[in-house]
């Protein structure tokens, strides 16, 4: 391969956002006329890598070629002038313009005296629609568009710039059937078009692309060709082989005979399609699952922020109502919603982290009615020490912290409560690896100590690292459910990814 | 979503027009239109004099500098901003030019451009804060419509100076005994809006008003069209300062301080959406005309003028329901 040049050529490119870094020396190579797969786990760098090669985003260093000649996009239209069409994962279609309309922006049809000419932009969409055989009106507006037929609108958009390279990010997460799909992608590299194609469904991987790419932690851990590579390697190069090894744990059964402390039954509406679960005393229920499986709309149902459309809920034995948070710290032994977006559902920025930290027990703490900074400080304090939150960060304003500091507080509030079941939504999510090890001391401690807990983590070391089960979500149901012993990344992996456990757990 | 309708409207002409009549509905600007209809019947029926030359040219005058104003402002809440400069740039293009009169046609272009680069520079400054430095437009315009008043009451501190007769006499006119120059001046506007409406500039205005990341991975330049929709703005507010200096023959530092609520009611009337991404500069006009032609209706229903504020208020909450109720209508019709 060294002789011909390649369609995209990606050397060593690296992306940091402060002190995050989001890619770091990563190298890719199309050819022209492949399909070549991206994979990685969620946050892996797959997203920034499409933003770069879109011109979205531009790297810190490393440089990219294009058929030999430098490419340094600086905007999406200068990408799509050197040949680079990206799909869009979250679809990148305006609501309020027409089919045609999105079909031909930034730039509309002309007509008399250099106007834009809606007839012209119609019959120009049309042709685009009819080319790529999607059943569209051109005069319909994307805002009335189901998910997928906005999904369709968005791939054709990306495959009528006619590039040299096209980029699918995800093109697959809102199609019932690839065919329509497949066809296209095959047409578009049988005329020598190099294609990166990402996707989490391995199945269609295998199915489409001839070589594969993986990140693993914002680095390009190697390329395989898909045909020599076993689903074992592949799951491998995404999580990290002594990893995926050393976190086989003892089975520690004896939960099964605690009394269950949280119970649901059928839970179905909005994206949950039907989840049973039962949570017992001293356990650490773990969720896995991909972006929009239905875990968040699970963790929300569970303390009433989403209404559910059937199904029941029991506390301590008891058939509850769950309306809000508010009801459900006060329902039983009390339920407390750690929740992910910590900036906008969790914190108050500008109040100090003591306060934060009690505010959910303010009344109970104050001296007849008012609020005593000094109980406050002084509850806060004893809490803290319980997550490893120094305590000389009290009296800071919580929005100073850094992320792993505040999250480190969210958890003290949530413990603060007194609430002995406690829902914690990727709580390690953008967090140090030492504020990692405290959180999980501070879970584990809680759990031994009669508490109950359900964990979703985006990182599925953190399941195989703490959960006693675990429940696999796929498409709003459980997919999977793992004991102990059976929990471990390359079973995960597959679950998440729809593979039945036997195939690869075996 | 002036530019769907219009599409809609060329794809098959005539066989859809029960489409085409309910965008124009859903759109705001037709709720609108019909409640000026029937108000204007109403004042036809009260006051006979409204059908006359002089009664249609004093409506005419009377509404034009609101409704240039609120054709400025449509522009900045089409693309999901909020622009209160308005009331700075009036007041302080009409103390200007009460403050230096200029007689005769020259005079009248120069008073005009001295308006129009009033507005358009504090529309630039508006631009680079709210479109390039990315600062909240409610807030960045609200320091320079503080701006442009405290310049206006630096020039003139108390209300006084005049017009130059020329301007404010030929302005107010009509031309061949049966045309406002007033009308003819927002109707060039609205013409402007109709070839504006044609080009990818406004395309992208609404596509960023609706939907800013998506737009801009289309690959619209979000700051390109925030900045002219600023700039567009402002030009129209010194416009609307012009007009108002004719009509009132005198200047006053606070003339454009009822602008400010009044432009915002026009908009909200005429069927803009103030989330962004939908509505029309027309609407805009009309709802501006509309709350001027309810002031008139009401003085010669005999009301108090006390009560023009009340009235207008809940005129103005009605056509929002009813426009809503329409949409909500016709996106269940188009989804069954």
């Amino acid at each position: 391969m060294s002789g011909a040049v390649c369609a995209l050529d990606v050397r060593s490119v690296s992306k940091s956002y402060g002190a995050t870094v989001a890619l770091q020396d990563v190298s890719i190579e199309l050819q022209a006329g492949e399909v070549h797969a991206l994979l990685g786990e969620n946050g892996a760098g797959k997203s920034t890598l499409v933003k770069i090669l879109s011109g979205v985003v531009k790297p810190n260093v490393g440089t990219m070629r294009i058929g030999g000649e430098p490419y340094e996009p600086r905007s999406i239209v200068d990408a799509r002038r050197g040949g680079v069409a990206t799909a869009f994962q979250e679809l990148s279609l305006v609501p309020n313009l027409t089919v045609a309309q999105n079909l031909s922006l930034p730039r509309q049809a002309k007509g008399s005296f250099g106007l834009v000419s809606s007839t012209a932009t119609q019959k120009q969409g049309a042709a685009i629609l009819d080319r790529f055989g999607l059943r569209l009106s051109p005069t319909a507006i994307v805002a009335g568009l189901t998910l997928a037929e906005r999904q369709r609108l968005e791939i054709t958009r990306a495959f009528a710039c006619k590039p040299k390279v096209l980029i699918l990010d995800e093109p697959t997460a809102a199609l019932a059937e690839t065919d329509w799909l497949f066809g296209l992608v095959r047409q578009a590299t049988a005329a020598g078009v190099a294609v990166l194609y990402i996707s989490h469904r391995l199945a269609e991987v295998r199915e489409l692309c001839q070589r594969a790419t993986v990140l693993r932690n914002g680095r390009s851990i190697g390329t395989v060709g898909l045909e020599d590579a076993t689903d074992h390697t592949i799951f491998e190069m995404m999580v990290g082989r002594g990893q995926a090894e050393e976190m086989q744990r003892r089975a520690t059964a004896g939960h099964s005979t605690r009394p269950a402390v949280l119970e649901a039954e059928g839970l179905a509406g909005g994206s949950l399609k039907n989840i049973s679960l039962t949570l017992r005393e001293g356990e650490i229920l773990g969720v896995a699952g991909l972006e929009g499986q239905g875990q968040r709309a699970l963790f929300r149902a569970l303390v009433g922020l989403a209404p559910l459309g059937s199904g029941s809920v029991r506390v301590d034995g008891a058939s509850v109502r769950l309306s809000g948070p508010d009801v459900a710290l006060k329902t039983g032994r009390g339920i407390a919603f750690v929740p992910e977006e910590r900036k906008t559902e969790g914190i108050f920025p500008a109040l100090a982290t003591a306060t934060n930290i009690v505010l959910p027990v303010v009344g109970r703490i104050g001296r007849a009615g008012l609020v005593s900074e000094r109980l406050e400080r002084e509850a806060a304090a004893g809490s803290s020490s319980e997550v490893d939150l120094s305590p000389r960060y009290l009296d800071f304003r919580v929005g100073d912290l850094s992320g792993g500091n505040q999250q480190k507080a969210m958890l003290a509030r949530a413990m603060q409560t007194g609430a002995k079941i406690l829902l914690l939504y990727d709580p390690t999510r953008g967090v140090d690896v030492g504020t990692k090890q405290s959180i999980y001391a501070a879970i584990r401690r809680f759990a031994e100590s009669g508490g109950a807990v359900l964990l979703y983590s985006s990182e599925l070391p953190e399941l195989v690292h703490l959960a006693d089960r675990c429940l696999v979500v796929y498409g709003g149901r459980i997919f999977a459910q793992l004991s102990r012993i059976d929990i471990n990344e390359r079973t995960l992996v597959a679950a998440l990814t729809g593979h039945s456990i036997q195939e690869t757990a075996a | 979503m002036s530019a769907n309708v219009d599409a809609v409207a060329a794809s098959a002409p005539g066989s859809n027009l029960g489409i085409a009549i309910r965008r124009g509905l859903t759109d705001g600007a037709g709720v609108v239109a019909i409640l000026y209809v029937i108000l204007f019947t109403l004042y036809a029926l009260w006051d006979r004099s409204a059908l006359t030359v002089s009664g249609v040219t004093n409506l005419s005058n009377n509404a034009a500098p609101l409704a240039i104003a609120a054709a400025g402002e449509s522009l900045v809440v089409i693309s999901k901003g909020f622009d209160l400069s308005v009331s700075g740039i009036v007041s302080l293009s009409n103390v200007l030019m009460a403050t230096y009169p200029v007689e005769g046609p020259g005079g009248a272009l120069v008073s005009l451009l001295i308006c129009l680069g009033v507005g358009g520079a504090i529309g630039v400054l508006n631009g680079i804060l709210v479109a390039i430095l990315r600062l909240q437009s409610i807030a960045a315009t609200l320091g320079t419509m503080i701006i442009g008043q405290g310049l206006a009451l630096v020039i003139m501190d108390a209300p006084g100076g005049t017009i130059a007769d020329w301007v404010s006499y030929t302005l107010t006119d009509v031309l061949f005994g049966i045309i406002p120059v007033s009308g003819l001046i927002v109707l060039a506007v609205v013409a402007s809006w109709l070839v504006f409406r044609r080009t990818d500039s406004c395309i992208g205005l609404f596509a960023v008003g609706a939907d800013e990341t998506a737009a801009s991975l289309s690959g619209i330049s979000v700051v390109r069209a925030r900045f002219t929709a600023f700039v567009g703005a402002g030009l129209l507010y010194g416009l609307a300062g012009f007009m108002l200096s004719v009509q009132t023959a005198t200047g006053n530092p606070t003339a454009g301080t009822p602008f400010l609520m009044l432009t915002f009611a026009a908009v909200a009337l005429g069927g803009v959406s103030l989330t962004g991404g939908r509505g029309s500069l027309v609407g805009a006009v009309i709802g501006a005309a509309t709350l001027m032609l309810l002031q008139k209706v009401l003085f010669s229903g005999g009301v108090s003028s006390f009560y023009t504020g009340i009235f207008q208020g809940a005129v103005m909450v009605l056509a929002i329901v009813l426009g809503s109720f329409i949409s909500r209508l016709a996106s269940t019709g188009a989804r069954a």
